[in-house]
């Protein structure tokens, strides 16, 4: 199958669609930040994603948006994504080869054209990926996702809660080996295949995963995701240059991009970090817990949290303040800048932000796939407004 | 060691501050012009400080040393080693190669691009290779760089798990570049992060002969003068450490100056929460300390344009100090420097006759400046008459364009919009305002401010580290932990740190996934004091 090199602009001619947004390297950037928040502690190094963006720019290459409202019903789309342990990918970067292998070979078994990206989650990786692919390939990159946060699990979200697949899947190494999987309707099982190439391959890999119809993309995905992440990386970067809060000019974006309200729980240090990484048992995640004591006006209070690559749950001295699918962040708090599960050290100080997952997220069926007991507490999903109304600074 | 003497320079750009302690106290100070040298600047202070206590060298037990050489070589692009690079990695990792966001200038200064390889090797998280390590590429382009690079940079992906990749090709290099060419490996610089720890490597890598000169200039000038105390060099987090450690790895000294400079401001004015201004010849540097230490700088830290994962103070650095050009058309102030006059102050200032309106001109205009300027033997000002030529508003512009250049980089550096106390140390804190400074509750100069960073070096703790490797299925994690912090606290103590006094900095688990059971080598930092 033969590449077509006419770039974005010449796509969105031919679906008739006259709007989309320029994507530069400052709006990269702003879109890269508050992913990397939105992905509650995972989503990987962004430094990472943000470089090799910026070298597609570097070549001359366009990156455009458009709204999924605009697109044809008709078009062919996929997400590609980096799938792993972060902890691996922050020590070993990617081939600069491994995206267009990955997706050329989805393309040749669907025997069809990929014409637009789709990120996965908000992440410091996924995120700009799915622009850089759009770059390279000459398509646009579509204003959704699959979660509005990051999970850890291939299968995690509003795209299979809503009964679409993520098979076929193709996911490729540095060496160039190349892993077909298409396990039909069955993405625990996709997931488990892709997880198991991934460790085979030493901790991560490359994939071209989600062939998603443009009727489906409408229908299945996080409308305007792209856009809730634009928007508070653009606020806790405005934050810094005029020296506000950027906690604060965080939560407010949130109210104003997406109507809903975040918690500001908690502020601390971190004196323990347990991490389980690769042994038989975790199935190839970063895992653990971590805990983190109270400074400020938080002083004498403790904050566990454990992790699979993301934040899973918070509790403070013991009780339960958040659960899955909702987002827990520990940002600097001078910066705003995330703690990730990945590079996190001890004596960190940071300040511990919730938010409530997307309703696409929260539907029973989202519940029950990526609810607690999905990570196996032995506890009922309870939102995380229900969790901390009327408690903020407790 | 509470009633030991101790000696302690702070080499600065312009001027090298020396200061001998007894205990809590100053007993002597001294100020010398910082010579291209170094040893000549040093061994002036040191023979002052002998000459006016009158102490016996021999009894001296700890010498100290704060430099902002590092720093200040990176910066100014000047000074650098060529560095080969090599990244161990390929076939992954090519979607970012090395140097990759560097600033072109600095890249070109270390050797640029020419001397950069990326080779097939390194180690997946399990310790498998990615690919066996290709010696003969690393061989050819060692027989390419022979010649053409000072010092070495090796990262191999995975190396804090094994470091095995780096430590053979750095067999290979130093068997054909030869013992001359320093190597820096980078799982002894910093841990999991590839291209923070590439950057840091190759920084490291580029400021070797840097650090050597200032160590072996500090070691010679106390020999001369019969001093057999042991060497420290203050480190970022302002602890120090031995200089046979910090020749080999000068990046840990990025900050040591500036780490300094707040250790002694804080001990000489009491405060602990607040700004530390600390101004000199040249530049002036900011930082905000909270409970008596400076605020760290979150995940990376970024010098002279390069993104590390170096643990440092967060500062604030500007181009202005003492000796400063004020630039102007007619009466209005243009702009403060960058240039400064440094110890040409003399020569090319207005108040020496000179050419040039600086910031110390400014002060001696206004009346602030009414003291003898020991380093350089003279007074204030030799040529009152040209002073008096300048007209009255262009000398109160300049003065009101230094106040809110401060006011500006201390608004930058404060978390808080509640005012806050400054101090202001340094030798150029005498020609600045400290009145009307906005953001500020009040400014304080402690008794011997303008030797702050020197004092600073003394009193710094001392920091150690230790390792051990352990194995989870058959030791309690707790135990393990807590026996290699035994061993830390017993590596500060026996570098002249009070037991008692010890505490722990920083925890770092690595796990060895690829043995049999649960190993992982446990890393901790440790500092104490010297004084209670």
């Amino acid at each position: 199958m033969t590449r077509r090199v006419r770039g974005p602009r010449a796509v969105l001619e031919e679906w008739g669609v006259g709007e989309f947004r320029v994507i530069d390297k400052p709006a990269i950037q702003e879109i890269t930040l508050g992913a990397s928040i939105l992905a509650t502690g995972g989503g990987g190094d962004p430094e990472i994603g943000l470089l090799w963006t910026y070298k597609v720019l570097d070549e001359g290459k366009e990156i455009l948006m458009v709204d999924p409202m605009q697109i044809p019903d008709e078009i062919q789309t996929a997400s590609p994504a980096c799938l792993g342990a972060a902890i691996v990918l922050t020590e070993k970067p990617p081939s600069h080869t491994v995206l267009n292998l990955a997706m050329r070979k989805l393309e040749a078994y669907l025997e069809r054209p990929i014409q637009a990206t789709i990120p996965i989650e908000c992440g410091g990786v996924n995120s700009p990926v799915a622009y850089a692919a759009a770059g390279e390939f000459g398509i646009p990159v579509i204003d959704v996702d699959g979660m509005n946060r990051a999970f850890p699990e291939l299968q995690m979200t509003s795209w299979v809660t809503h009964g679409v697949h993520a098979s076929p899947t193709v996911s490729v190494d540095d060496r160039h080996n190349v892993t077909v999987i298409d396990a039909g309707d069955d993405d625990v099982l996709a997931e488990t295949l892709a997880r198991r190439a991934a460790m085979a391959y030493g901790g991560i890999s490359w994939v071209a995963t989600y062939p998603l119809m443009g009727s489906d993309v409408k229908r299945t995905s996080i409308l305007g995701s792209q856009s809730i992440a634009w928007a508070i990386g653009r606020a806790v970067l405005r934050a810094r240059r005029e020296h506000l809060d950027p906690v604060a000019e965080l939560l407010r974006s949130l109210e104003t991009e997406r109507g809903v309200r975040g918690y500001r729980v908690f502020r601390g240090k971190i004196v323990d970090i347990r991490r389980d990484f690769g042994s038989e048992t975790n199935k190839g995640f970063t895992l653990g817990s971590i805990v983190m004591e109270g400074i400020d006006r938080d002083r004498g209070r403790s904050a566990t949290l454990d992790f699979q690559n993301e934040w899973l749950n918070l509790r403070i001295d013991g009780e339960v303040r958040c659960l899955p699918p909702d987002l827990i962040a520990i940002l600097d708090s001078e910066t705003g800048e995330p703690i990730r599960t990945d590079i996190m050290k001890y004596g960190y100080r940071g300040t511990i932000v919730l938010i409530p997952a997307h309703e696409r997220m929260r539907t029973p069926k989202g519940i029950e796939m990526f609810g607690p007991r999905h990570f196996g507490y032995d506890l009922d999903y309870v939102p995380v407004e229900g969790l901390n109304e009327n408690r903020e600074g407790a | 060691m509470s009633r030991s003497l101790r000696v302690g320079f702070d080499v600065g750009g312009t001027f090298t501050d020396g200061v001998l302690m007894r205990g809590r106290d100053v007993l002597t100070k001294a100020k010398s012009l910082t010579t291209q040298d170094v040893t000549t600047g040093i061994i002036h202070a040191l023979d002052t400080l002998l000459e006016r206590s009158g102490i016996d060298p021999g009894e001296i037990e700890m010498v100290s040393l704060g430099t902002t050489h590092t720093t200040n070589a990176i910066i100014e692009r000047r000074n650098l080693n060529r560095v080969g690079v090599f990244r161990l990695g390929a076939p992954a990792t090519t979607a970012i190669p090395p140097l990759t966001g560097w600033p072109e200038d600095l890249k070109a200064a270390i050797g640029g691009a020419d001397l950069v390889h990326v080779v097939r090797g390194g180690s997946e998280y399990d310790g498998r290779d990615i690919v066996p390590l290709d010696r003969d590429a690393i061989e050819a382009a060692c027989h390419e760089m022979a010649g053409k690079v000072d010092s070495v940079a090796i990262t191999g992906v995975f190396s804090p798990i094994i470091a095995d990749h780096e430590e053979r090709a750095a067999e290979i290099v130093r068997r054909i570049l030869g013992e001359d060419v320093h190597i820096t490996l980078s799982h002894r610089i910093a841990t999991i992060s590839l291209l923070e720890r590439e950057n840091s490597t190759i920084l490291n890598a580029a400021v070797i002969r840097v650090m050597q000169r200032a160590v072996n200039s500090l070691r010679t000038a106390v020999r001369e003068r019969g001093i057999r105390a042991r060497l420290f060099i203050v480190q970022n987090d302002g602890s120090v450490m031995s200089a046979d450690y910090a020749v080999d790895y000068p990046i840990f000294t990025v900050a040591s100056g500036p780490a300094a400079s707040v250790r002694g401001a804080v001990y000489l004015s009491g405060i602990e929460d607040g700004v530390v201004v600390d101004i000199g010849g040249t530049s002036t540097d900011v930082a905000y300390i909270v409970h008596g230490f400076p605020r760290e700088s979150s995940i990376t830290v970024t010098i002279g344009g390069v993104k590390t994962n170096i643990r440092c103070p967060d500062l604030l650095s500007i181009a202005l100090g003492g000796g400063t050009i004020v630039k102007h058309t007619g009466d209005d102030v243009t702009a403060l420097g960058p240039e400064s006059v440094g110890y040409n102050l003399v020569r090319l200032a207005a108040s020496f006759g000179g050419p040039l309106l600086t910031v110390h001109d400014a002060a001696v205009a206004l009346g602030h400046l009414t003291e003898r300027l020991d380093v350089f033997q003279t007074d204030f000002v030799t040529d009152r008459d040209r002073l008096n030529a300048l007209p009255r508003s262009l000398v109160e512009n300049a003065w009101t364009a230094v106040r809110r250049t401060i006011e500006e980089a201390i608004d930058k550096m404060k978390t808080t919009a509640e005012p806050v106390p400054a101090i202001f140390i340094g030798g150029g804190a005498l020609v600045v305002p400290k009145t009307g400074i906005g953001g500020v509750s009040h400014v304080l100069s402690p008794d011997h401010f303008e030797i702050g960073g020197a004092v600073g070096t003394t009193i710094a703790e001392i920091g150690a580290y230790a390792e051990g490797v352990v194995d989870l299925d058959v030791q309690d994690r707790d135990d393990a932990l807590s026996h290699v912090t035994e061993q830390a606290i017993d590596h500060a103590e026996a570098a002249g740190a009070l037991r008692e006094t010890v505490e722990v900095m920083d925890v770092e688990e690595i796990p060895f996934t690829y043995m049999p059971g649960r190993r992982e080598k446990i890393r901790i930092r440790v500092k104490g004091k010297v004084l209670t």
